[in-house]
């Protein structure tokens, strides 16, 4: 190959080396970092523990619609949605009994109240 | 006859090699490094889907504090609503929830304030809080000094003055 190839070859190379480094940067050294996330984003247990703490509230307080207006928090989805969800994870990590109750009342007081389904 | 005998010197003579400069490596180092970049941050950053209570924003942080507090209120639970304070990772619990309780009460929400008020009290009690409350409010105490400025049960306005 003469030189002028070689050095397309050694340009090409060049800007790989370049691209390499740069991706090492954005995705391991410095990458994207979101400060403020959305409650939307928590990890099923924190949400699933925000969900209890709703359904304690609610075990106290018999406030139905505050119950629906703390839920929004996690997002715009359906209550029940997220509730069945978190009643789920709970049954499946062996939350104590009392605490999958607490859910499974405010899931039903929702059904009951408004007749929402999933 | 000179001027020819010149003529094929020059044309007999080598080429001088060219001496280019490797600024063309360095040219495609930072083009690649730009175009990492851009794929990394901007075309397919890191996408944070299971966060935690601690990465969320201000306003998320204090509802989610604020919930805990009247959890505690009601259940009087304070190893659950310690452990679920822990995952805001606040630099001093205490003094956060009474800072808090001192706006939400400004802003006319006195059940939620005391709410935030009962539980940095309690909080207040246990040794690893108070040392919490020492290191970050008061660097240096002294046996005179007045006590960290916190809410407490029957107070819900924490004041600065001892």
């Amino acid at each position: 190959m003469n030189r002028r190839v070689w050095r397309f070859v050694f340009f090409g190379l060049a800007i790989l080396a370049g691209f390499t480094a740069g991706l090492g940067y954005g995705w391991v050294i410095n990458p994207v970092r979101y400060k403020s996330t959305s409650p939307e984003t928590l990890r099923r247990d924190y949400q699933t523990d925000f969900i209890l703490m709703t359904a304690e509230l609610y075990n106290t307080e018999g406030d139905l619609p505050l119950a629906l207006a703390r839920l929004d928090f996690l997002g715009d989805g359906s209550p029940l949605a997220l509730l069945n969800a978190a009643i789920d994870f709970a049954h499946t990590h062996h939350y104590a009994p009392t605490d999958l109750q607490l859910m499974q009342v405010l899931a039903a007081d929702i059904v009951l109240v408004l007749g929402e389904t999933e | 006859m000179t001027m020819l005998n010149d003529t094929q010197e020059v044309r007999t003579s080598p080429p001088a090699p060219q001496k280019r400069s490797p600024l063309y490596l360095l040219t495609g180092l930072i083009l690649g490094l730009i175009l990492g970049l851009v794929y990394a941050w901007v075309i397919n950053p890191v996408i944070y889907e299971d966060t935690t209570p601690a990465s969320l924003g201000d306003a998320d942080k204090d509802f989610y504090r604020s919930t805990i507090a009247q959890v505690y209120a009601h259940t009087g639970d304070l190893e659950r609503a310690a452990l679920r304070l822990a995952l805001l990772e606040d630099e001093d619990p205490v003094y956060t929830l009474g800072v808090q309780a001192q706006r939400v009460l400004a802003e006319g929400q006195e059940a939620e304030a005391r709410a935030l008020a009962l539980l940095a009290s309690v909080l207040q009690g246990l040794p690893q809080y108070q040392q919490t409350t020492t290191e970050s409010v008061s660097p240096q105490p002294t046996a005179t000094d007045p006590p960290p400025s916190i809410p407490t049960n029957t107070l819900p306005i924490p004041t600065s003055t001892p």
